[in-house]
């Protein structure tokens, strides 16, 4: 099993900037990319039928079609989803919107763009232990992506089995 | 405004091929006994069989979890051997209380305040700033480091579990092996971790769980060890396996000039609670070791952390909630099995199967510890200890030699089997840091479990002897 990380993303020059940024995560996570809702949606399935976890999905909210919000108001109300860590990476989400994505998807971290590669990484770093954390997930496999002494605190709890 | 969160979806894991054989064999090997006439076995033997039969097909290929198997020994047993049977006419049988009291058997409550203290010593970080204050003499030299690392780890691992040490060991480590330089150095002080907790588990009955079901079993025959008896037999196997652990390690992965720095911080929690703490821990600590003196039984003096850290509300319901209640019951599960070996006649339809006189006795031991280690290499170090231990001590009543030796040598054998990521938590734990290649993790383990094994077999049992331990 391996975890997830969504970008959603219509403008491939951005997706390519956080893919690049993002890449010491790629040996360890399933790094994966959309341009808009239907395609995520469909990312999703591929990753739910090969067994592997939504962990993190970094969406844009202004997007063709559906909105980056409204797609993560989506994923909080699906099984497969809800325990999947939510940040908006947008520079054009308005107050409103903003508002909505914290009340209703229960949004975990905004990203204004342009962002620093350095604190993004620890940001996805903290979400994907955050992920770990609350989702139960074995975190040894996945210990170089996240936080070392958070995942190993879980373990500890665990005893001489 | 409500948000629409969904429930998570609760996800049943996916069997592996094994776990599946396993479901299959286990079943199938439960049902032999019961169908099938065996000559020379008790009729209620025979139910013990099937269920013994299952326990370890089982706990082998962890078909079910491994605390899963212990409850279902636990009521088999009632449902086919207690007075609760569904089906009767194998003779008297004992009450059903006696197997579910395995659940709070004494040496459950010991573990219970052994438990309480460990993790009372890292809810105040007691276990970070002794590490951090027992590690300055050993800085300079990376060698003196690595012993520093490794005595530290062994001594904090003979109070807490060896899984916990290790996590709060690598938390304070990670540090020092991001600077040190790529390759055999980060591999020996990853290594060096897991194995010095292994070792050190051995050293007192709280320290792992073998030691817990060794101990359970002992005291059933009316054998009992007390706390520092049992650190008596241990320790000095404990220190000089660390030696030769250190002297193998460094020799072969750390170069005498390799710069290690150990600068730690000590922050000693010094809040009314944390003094309590203190107090408590180091009274029972002094408790135990002093049991020859006063004659409290080592259980009893572990109740007592148990009692006075509730009471003053140094730790509450969220820290019972935390207790690594898995092991206790999987400890209990391996008493239970024990018990029932024993009660149904069981036992001596086995030690009849060889003729285990004829073989020399060294030969015997050497083989029993060999078994020992082997099987807790490739699973789980509780789950063999829960399945040699009854064996071997029921073998032990036809030998010249102390069942007492018998049983604590198993569980210190099973402690030494750390050849494999999947031998014992604490080497996943090493191996997820990616640190460590499993073919050096095969090298150590098997040289250092190896000399252990040697060690333990042919010597030890003079030792003890020598001494005048047994």
């Amino acid at each position: 099993m391996k975890l997830a990380l969504l970008i959603l993303e219509d403008e491939r020059p951005v997706r390519e900037a956080l893919r690049r940024d993002l890449v010491s995560f790629a040996r360890h996570v399933r790094l994966e990319e959309a341009e808009d809702v239907p395609t995520a949606l469909e990312v999703i399935e591929e990753i739910d039928a090969a067994g592997d976890r939504l962990a993190l999905v970094m969406a844009d909210h202004r997007l063709p079609g559906t909105s980056g919000v409204d797609f993560l108001i989506g994923l909080a109300a699906d099984d497969r989803t809800a325990t999947a860590r939510k940040v908006l990476v947008t520079g054009q989400a308005d107050q409103d919107d903003t508002i909505r994505a914290i009340n209703e998807a229960g949004l975990d971290r905004y990203v204004a763009k342009p962002w620093q590669a350095d604190a993004l990484c620890e940001l996805v770093r903290d979400q994907l232990t955050a992920f770990v954390v609350a989702a139960g997930v074995d975190p040894l496999p996945h210990l170089a992506v996240l936080d070392a002494e958070r995942a190993l605190a879980i373990v500890r709890e665990r005893g001489d089995l | 405004m409500s948000t629409a969160t969904a429930r998570p979806r609760v996800r049943l894991p996916q069997l592996t091929l094994v776990q599946r054989l396993g479901l299959l064999l286990g079943s199938i090997a439960f049902l032999v006994p019961l169908l099938i006439q065996i000559p020379g076995l008790e009729p209620a033997g025979h139910r013990m069989l099937a269920i013994f039969l299952l326990a370890i097909l089982f706990w082998v290929t962890e078909a079910i979890p491994l605390y899963a198997t212990a409850v279902l020994v636990i009521l088999l047993q009632v449902l086919m051997l207690s007075d609760q049977a569904l089906v009767g006419g194998v003779g008297p049988l004992p009450p059903a209380a006696t197997y579910f009291a395995t659940l709070a058997n004494p040496v459950i409550i010991l573990f219970l305040g052994g438990f309480l203290i460990a993790d009372g010593a890292h809810k105040f970080g007691l276990d970070r700033s002794l590490a951090a204050v027992m590690l300055r003499p050993f800085a300079g030299n990376a060698r003196l480091s690595l012993l520093g690392l490794m005595m530290i780890t062994a001594l904090l691992s003979m109070f807490v579990s060896n899984t916990a040490t290790t996590a709060t060991m690598f938390a304070v480590v990670i540090p020092i092996l991001a600077a040190l330089p790529k390759g055999p150095a980060r591999t020996g002080v990853a290594l060096a971790i897991p194995i010095a907790a292994n070792v050190g588990g051995i050293g007192t009955p709280v320290g792992s769980p073998p030691n817990a079901i060794a101990l359970g079993a002992l005291e059933a025959s009316g054998q009992g060890i007390s706390f520092i008896g049992w650190m008596l037999l241990a320790v000095p196997l404990m220190v000089v396996v660390l030696l030769f652990s250190w002297w193998f390690l460094s020799r072969r992965y750390i170069a005498v000039d390799t710069p290690m720095s150990l600068e730690l911080s000590a922050d000693f929690d010094r809040s009314p609670a944390a003094l309590i703490f203190y107090l408590v821990a180091g009274a029972t600590v002094l408790l135990w070791l002093t049991e020859p003196f006063h004659g409290i039984s080592s259980s009893t003096v572990g109740f007592l952390p148990v009692v006075a850290l509730l009471a003053t509300q140094v730790m509450g319901a969220d820290d019972i909630k935390r207790l690594q209640w898995p092991v206790l019951w999987l400890v209990a599960g391996g008493i239970a099995l024990g018990a029932g070996i024993g009660a149904s006649g069981l036992d001596v339809w086995l030690i009849g199967l060889v003729a285990w006189e004829a073989l020399p006795l060294t030969l015997l031991l050497l083989l029993l510890v060999a078994v020992s280690v082997g099987l807790s290499t490739v699973i789980s170090h509780s789950a063999a200890a829960n399945l040699l231990v009854p064996l071997t001590l029921s073998l032990a009543i036809g030998l010249p030699i102390d069942p007492t030796a018998v049983g604590v040598m198993v569980a210190l054998a099973c402690a030494l089997g750390m050849a494999l990521p999947i031998s014992t938590p604490p080497n996943a734990i090493a191996y997820a840091t990616g640190e460590v290649p499993t073919s050096e993790m095969i090298v150590s383990g098997v040289v250092i479990g190896g000399f252990g094994a040697l060690l333990l077999a042919l010597v030890m049992p003079s030792v003890w002897d020598a001494l005048g331990l047994l």
